[in-house]
């Protein structure tokens, strides 16, 4: 869940979406800026954080990359659990991948946080002349459903930072009163002691 | 098809000859971030320590063959390859006193660690896999490769697709000799357990087995009796209902140790031991150091990924008690798997400071467990169902 203070906000961010649709490449562009044409298959899933900075406020990303093979699918829950934001990856050159994408938004709506912000990214937009699935049809279908809709491409990186930032402007900005337990504190040899001892 | 043998053999051996890494002196003072290749190829990225510590690894591997050889001379060639005692072996050879000893010499050896030129031998015969190929044909694998050769399936289909993405970067295993070695082996798996097929992780396994068996086939054989005998049951099949079973079996353990910390935080532990249990650390641990678990694994069972994964976590309790956010826990305990190069490090935490797990313990709170990941598994499947018929 997004927690703030002093305009911080911390939110939990997980990607879903088919196999080979890039959503490792997605946050590698992201996170490191960089792009490899053969990333190592995520198993179980794999975790990343980075800041960015938007007007009002600094959002820390914690980013859960997920496995995309079907069978990882009973293991999603864990990883959306709690998110504060999730976008779904599809690969425009493959239509299954965005019929899978379709079912992610469903079991979101249907088992996620209500308030989750949703990204639908149609990925390897570089590929236009294998592209499968219509920018209209997808888009349509995001606004249908309540998401917003990016074309992304992480091997010549467009978009992809703006998918990021226009989910960090989406995120709610004021939370009901979250456990005290702030980031702020958390340096505070004063903190850690209680904390310690109150799990012991 | 085994023309590729002789050309990884070389890779190998090259390694073994690079001369001992020795970083400059200005290396040292700037604390700088060096690449080297390890043991097994991989290129690794660490500090001049790290590098230190792989050095004094090499050592130890040299050491630990002079012992064996030793061993070897006063017992008798191959006097390891006798079958375990604890894996239920027939009562009259176990009441053997000179069995007994080797049995319990073997177990303390293996813990030390087998040296990489015997592991190809020792491993094959102690897990199983030897006496498992031996009740079919002679010509089982090779008969199977050529039956599949050429069929498509949903499970060829994802093999291909992660064949360039295991591991790549290797010497060998990302060369299109390595590409189709690895491929035959998955794909061969993939027709001989349907249930199983092909699930990714299982990439990373059988491409390390590769690296060290000495050919495809006992690479094969050993995939298989690693499947079928050593991992628990379903670790790897359609909803992974196994690993679900194993992470929860996991949770109760380390919440006995220090999870309560953790669990304030919201921290699920399968958050990164789902990775550890399905790809059996290869993915998370240095490649010695992964060799390592292998070598105690395929003697003593599949209790020893919880130790190892609980010695993971023990080793930075203290850190791990200071913070305050999933995500500090997470790095903390990649940064640390990630940097295990000395695997006595691991192992003597994993042995010596867990305390004694039996496999029948284990077994136990695997049954317990049981009942809730399927009904979970199941309640989930339903109410996807479900969404799919308010769809229509």
């Amino acid at each position: 869940m997004a927690t703030t203070g002093n305009k911080n906000i911390n939110a939990k961010l997980v990607l879903l979406g088919d196999v080979g649709a890039g959503k490792s490449s997605l946050v590698l562009r992201f996170v490191k800026g960089q792009f490899i044409e053969f990333q190592e298959s995520t198993i179980g899933a794999a975790f990343f954080s980075q800041t960015l900075a938007v007007n009002d406020a600094t959002v820390k990303f914690e980013i859960w990359d997920t496995a995309g093979q079907e069978r990882y699918h009973s293991l999603a829950p864990m990883y959306y659990r709690g998110a504060a934001a999730a976008i779904i990856v599809y690969d425009i050159t493959n239509q299954a991948s965005f019929e899978r994408a379709k079912k992610w938004v469903q079991e979101l709506q249907a088992q996620g946080n209500p308030n989750m912000v949703m990204a639908l990214a149609g990925n390897k937009a570089d590929l236009p002349d294998a592209r499968k699935v219509a920018a209209e049809e997808a888009q349509a279908y995001a606004q249908e459903n309540g998401l917003f809709f990016m074309e992304t491409s992480a091997k010549t990186a467009a978009n992809v930072n703006d998918v990021f930032y226009e989910i960090a402007k989406r995120l709610p900005r004021v939370q009901p009163a979250q456990n005290p337990s702030g980031m702020v504190l958390m340096d505070r040899p004063a903190e850690r002691v209680a904390s310690a001892s109150c799990c012991s | 098809m085994y023309g590729t043998q002789s050309k990884r053999d070389l890779a190998l051996e090259f390694q073994s000859q690079i001369p001992i890494l020795r970083p400059s002196i200005h290396a040292r003072r700037a604390n700088l971030t060096v690449k080297f290749q390890d043991l097994y190829g991989f290129t690794v990225e660490g500090n001049v320590d790290d590098v230190n510590v792989l050095n004094e690894v090499r050592e130890k591997v040299r050491q630990q063959g002079r012992v064996w050889w030793a061993l070897e001379a006063s017992k008798g060639a191959n006097w390891y390859l006798q079958p375990s005692i604890s894996e239920g072996q027939s009562l009259k050879a176990s009441l053997k006193l000179s069995a007994m000893a080797n049995a319990i010499t073997l177990k303390r050896l293996i813990r030390k660690g087998i040296p990489p030129v015997l592991r190809p031998k020792v491993w094959f015969s102690l897990s199983g896999a030897a006496k498992k190929k031996s009740t079919v044909p002679e010509s089982y694998y090779n008969d199977l490769s050529k039956a599949v050769e050429g069929k498509v399936t949903p499970a060829t289909r994802q093999i291909d697709h992660d064949l360039p993405r295991t591991f790549p970067g290797h010497p060998w295993l990302d060369t299109p000799e390595g590409h189709a070695a690895l491929r035959r082996v998955l794909v061969g798996y993939s027709f001989r357990d349907s249930d199983v097929g092909y699930c990714q992780g299982l990439n990373y396994v059988a491409a390390l087995l590769l690296l060290v068996m000495k050919t495809e086939e006992d690479a094969f054989w050993m995939l298989a009796v690693l499947l079928e005998n050593v991992l628990v049951n379903d670790c790897y099949t359609t909803n992974l209902s196994g690993c679900h079973v194993e992470q929860r079996v996991f949770k109760d353990l380390l919440a006995k140790k220090m999870a309560s910390h953790l669990e304030a935080l919201d921290f699920d532990v399968s958050l990164v031991a789902t990775e550890w249990f399905l790809c059996l650390f290869s993915k998370s641990l240095p490649s010695e150091t992964t060799l390592r678990v292998w070598d105690v694994l395929f003697y003593e069972g599949a209790k020893v990924l919880f130790h190892v994964a609980l010695a993971i976590f023990m080793m930075k309790e203290e850190q791990l008690l200071l913070t305050h956010h999933v995500g500090d826990v997470i790095n903390i305990v990649q940064r640390t798997s990630h940097h295990l190069f000395d695997p006595d490090e691991l192992l003597t935490v994993a042995f010596d400071k867990i305390g004694s797990m039996t496999t029948n313990t284990i077994s136990k709170q695997r049954k317990k467990q049981e009942p809730a990941v399927m009904a979970e598994l199941d309640q989930r499947f339903r109410r996807l169902n479900s969404i799919k018929v308010d769809d229509k």
